[in-house]
């Protein structure tokens, strides 16, 4: 019995005309669709400088030579192939069921990341998925074109959640395995017993785009029980007594709301976006409508 | 305040128990439940305490307070709680239906509807004033009181059997129906209701002489206006004129009932054939009585009939059947019939033939009286020898006295009924050898000169003297002895015939003579024994419906001719305590209020709503309530 896939044909027909944007520029290797503000061997003229030693002579401006008599040297923009970092929540706390659906917040995440890479390897873009909990797991690059996208899917199925989530060990192995500046998607539930955002900070500081995809299910948000419970944490076992009443959901909600504002806050203050998905919005809605309105795509 | 289902006791075990398993069940649905979240810091206010759960509180107290007084109204409601504590308990009512044969009669003004129908709408709209939850039996009431219904709760049975009661035959004793309406109630075990009497009140003057009602807690009276002018035919009697052999007189009682005097034509007719119109003129309650005269010995239907027509057909009309009267045929072989005609001819049942002892002959449809003479050919049927020759004589001689003294008659038979004369002078006598089928009937001192011998049908009586010679001619004794000779050779020829018509139920008829109890019959038409008593030597007897009965006792008969009604001869007045006519709807009977439907209502009501305001995903029930009734607004 073959399992069925992340993605459907249809679906990925539709994603094809989609493309992963970001706002800054950064240098890198031509190719993709993105502009480079960064001199380079590229194709189209962008300044001039004086020459050095050393610097290639196929670049010297010769007929400012031959009347200025000084050597200047040509610069052209490059179109850098800049990779495309995904980094993917694998802790225990994205793997909870949600009540009365069976996708859980991984599920979603696993399609949510196919999607995206789908779209970046249609548009020659690189993409490197990197799972993560308390440190980061095993990457996976690919490259090159739509037929890449296979390998990539098979590895995404492949990944099991486990560990507990922790963001500051994760962005400082991230920011020394990776120092070239580019844009990182984190989709996760950003449900850190540390303060993520104070790591998600830390990458930005880097110079690094951040595109933040909060992921949470609808009993995240909006808690349905009433009594008396003992509530236990599911990665770190904390637990908490409480009673539950009308009151006190309505204030969860409220620090639900305020936390998912703060990671708003947090992407805007970088030049970054921030989309908010609950898992009972499909996968297509949430491409083709909360994360183009975001224009994290387009 | 009252529990109809269970006793209080019951209803407290019962409420105790369901509460405990309620709040049981409340309690183990309001533990803590373990729950494992990702969003465990949302649920700590920062800044604040984590919340202390309050788990030795009872949670949500007012879901446990709805829940046990939700149940707690569906148990009353099945209980059948009831307020008023005694006024509300079931009661057992008698609903006696007047079903007496004046309920005929039709009312004044409308000759369609009789007082039958008054009653039973008088029935029916006081069976619709009774609370539901008592109990109705409905009594037929005339000269019996028949139930026809047993206690009932089901208004529908009990309004059956008030539709269905019909006029019967006899008059209403009023007192003997209310006294079993009484046991009824004594006997039902439930608290006594109302004893309800539906009719006019007409009763006989017999009770009325004697009424005897029983003491009744609760007595009501449906009256019913009566006022009907009817006159009627008590009674039609035949018997056989005492001058006249052959003529029937008949008697034709006709009384007024109405308070206005009126000419009443009573008109007879036999077969088919007019005997004759009598005119009367009867005062107002006054009773007249007129006779005609029939001649017939066939047997014949006498029909006496009332003229004009009035609102109470059924005593208009009175058939008397008519029987044959028979003649014993008796033939005489003697040389002197002079001295046998007187005593037979005295008679006009029998018909006596005397020929000489040459035309002898041995058939007999009658009687064979053979006076000193012995034929070559035995005789058949029934004989009677008169001093038979010594030879070959019917029963042994003995031997021959003269002038035998000491005469005697055996008493205790039919033979000698009457006969005292002691010490007859008889010139000569032969004196007989007893048999064992051989009875003496007289006998001297040399033995039995008289003996009789009953073979199946036939009969024979051996006389061994001439009665009707020497001085025994003119003795009383001899007459005597012939009838009661031809009597008991053919009872039936000889029976008085009474035949009269009247009303039925209770019949009492008078007996004379020394008839031996146990001989007393009272037959109906199809030969069914119908049971009666012997008081101050009348038979008494009860026939509830129309019939023909016989009442034979000894030698006499009387045929009733039961056609008639049993009507009333007066008015009964209810006395001042009793209630009258239909309770109202508010009446004390209605107090009762039916409580179970609206307690059963609340008590589910009231676990709906703890259900949508505590059960879960209430919130959205409410939303949906909120919305319909703002939509609604």
């Amino acid at each position: 019995m073959s399992k069925d896939p992340l993605l459907d044909r249809h679906f990925l027909e539709r994603l094809e005309r989609l493309t992963i944007h970001w706002q800054r520029s950064f240098p890198g290797l031509v190719g993709g669709h993105n502009r480079s503000s960064f001199a380079g061997g590229g194709q189209e003229f962008l300044d001039h400088r004086n020459y050095h030693q050393g610097d290639d002579l196929r670049a010297v401006n010769w007929r400012t030579y031959m009347r200025l008599d000084k050597m200047f040297l040509k610069m052209f923009q490059i179109e850098p192939r800049v990779p495309v970092r995904m980094l993917l929540d694998t802790s225990v706390s994205m793997s909870m069921p949600s009540e009365g659906k069976s996708i859980t917040k991984f599920d979603y995440a696993r399609k949510l990341a196919a999607s995206l890479c789908y779209v970046g390897l249609v548009r020659l873009d690189t993409i490197e998925v990197l799972p993560f909990s308390d440190h980061l797991h095993e990457s996976k690059t690919c490259g090159g074109g739509r037929q890449r996208f296979t390998p990539l899917s098979n590895f995404l199925e492949g990944l099991k959640p486990a560990g507990q989530s922790s963001f500051m060990p994760v962005a400082k192995q991230f920011l020394n395995d990776y120092p070239q500046r580019g844009l990182v998607i984190i989709i996760s539930d950003f449900l850190d017993e540390g303060d993520c955002q104070k790591a998600i900070q830390y990458i930005g500081d880097y110079g690094n785009e951040l595109m933040l995809l909060q992921l949470w299910a609808d009993e995240d948000r909006t808690p349905p029980w009433t009594g008396e419970f003992d509530f236990v944490d599911a990665e770190s076992n904390a637990k908490l007594h409480i009673h539950v009443d009308a009151d006190a959901r309505k204030k969860y909600t409220e620090a639900f709301d305020a936390f998912s504002a703060s990671l708003r806050t947090l992407a805007v203050r970088n030049n970054g976006k921030y989309t908010g998905l609950p898992t009972s919005l499909s996968i297509e809605d949430a491409i083709f409508g909360a994360m183009v309105q975001t224009r994290s795509i387009a | 305040m009252e529990f109809l289902n269970l006793t209080l006791g019951q209803f407290l075990l019962t409420f105790g128990v369901i509460a405990a398993f309620s709040v049981a069940l409340y309690l183990l649905d309001r533990t803590r439940k373990r729950m494992v979240v990702s969003t465990l810091r949302f649920w700590v206010t920062p800044g604040q305490p984590a919340p202390v759960s309050r788990n030795r509180k009872v949670n949500q107290p007012m879901s446990l307070l709805l829940q046990l007084l939700g149940m707690l109204l569906l148990l009353l409601a099945i209980a059948e709680f009831q307020f008023g504590g005694a006024l509300n308990k079931r009661r057992d009512h008698v609903l006696v239906l007047d079903t007496s044969a004046w309920m005929g009669a039709s009312i004044p003004g409308n000759a369609k509807t009789t007082l039958m129908d008054v009653v039973r709408a008088n029935a029916l709209g006081w069976l619709r004033a009774v609370p539901p939850t008592d109990r109705v039996l409905v009594v037929r009431a005339d000269g019996l009181a028949t139930p026809v219904t047993s206690w009932e709760s089901d208004r529908r049975k009990v309004a059956r059997a008030i539709l269905e009661a019909q006029p019967g035959a006899t008059a209403l004793s009023l007192s003997q129906n209310l006294e079993f309406a009484r046991e009824l109630q004594r006997q039902s075990g439930a608290e006594a209701g109302e004893i309800v009497y539906s009719g006019p009140g007409r009763i006989s003057a017999r009770e009325a002489n004697a009424m005897a009602l029983p003491s009744i807690p609760a007595f009501r009276v449906l009256n019913v206006d009566d006022a009907v002018e009817n006159s009627g035919i008590r009674s039609v009697g035949a018997r056989r004129s005492e001058s006249d052999p052959g003529t029937w007189d008949i008697l034709v009682r006709v009384k007024n009932y109405g308070k206005t005097a009126r000419l009443a034509n009573v008109t007879m007719n036999f077969g088919k054939a007019p005997m004759g119109i009598h005119p009367l003129e009867l005062p107002p309650g006054g009773e007249k009585e007129t006779i005609f005269k029939v001649r017939t010995r066939a047997a014949g239907i006498i029909e006496a009939r009332l003229y004009p027509k009035d609102a109470f057909e059924a005593d208009n009309y009175a058939a008397l059947e008519l029987p044959e009267q028979r003649v014993l045929h008796v033939v005489v072989y003697t040389d002197s019939p002079e001295q046998m005609r007187p005593a037979l001819a005295s008679d006009p049942r029998v018909n006596a033939e005397f020929k000489p002892k040459s035309q002898y002959k041995p058939d007999n449809d009658g009687l064979l009286v053979l006076d000193r003479f012995h034929p070559a050919t035995p005789p058949q049927g029934n004989v009677l020898w008169i001093d038979p020759p010594p030879d070959k004589p019917p029963v042994p001689i003995k031997m021959r006295v003269e002038k035998p003294e000491g005469l005697r008659w055996i008493p205790d038979q039919p033979l000698t009924e009457g006969l005292r004369a002691r010490n007859a002078q008889i010139e000569s006598a032969s004196v007989f050898e007893l048999g064992p089928t051989t009875t003496p009937v007289a006998d001297v001192e040399k033995g039995a000169v008289l003996v009789a011998r009953a073979d199946g049908k036939n009969r024979m009586v051996v006389i061994g003297f001439n009665p009707f010679a020497g001085s025994m001619r003119y003795e009383l004794t001899t007459p005597l002895l012939l009838g009661n000779i031809l009597r008991w050779m053919e009872p039936g020829v000889f029976r008085d015939v009474d035949v009269a018509t009247q009303s039925s139920g209770a019949v009492s008829a008078p007996f004379t003579g020394t008839t031996d109890r146990n001989s007393v019959q009272v037959l109906t038409d199809n030969g069914a024994v119908l049971p009666f008593n012997i008081r101050d030597r009348a038979v008494q007897f009860f026939a509830g419906e129309p019939a023909r009965v016989r009442v034979i006792a000894g030698s006499s008969e009387r045929v009733f001719s039961l056609t008639l009604p049993e009507m009333w001869d007066a008015k009964w007045t209810a006395p001042s305590t009793a209630r009258k006519g239909i309770p109202a709807w508010n009446d004390s009977l209605r107090r009762t209020t039916i409580l179970w439907p609206w307690l059963a209502l609340l008590g589910v009501g009231l676990l709906l709503a703890e259900w949508i305001i505590y059960g879960n995903a209430s919130s959205a029930r409410l939303h949906v309530i909120r919305g319909g009734l703002g939509r609604a607004a």
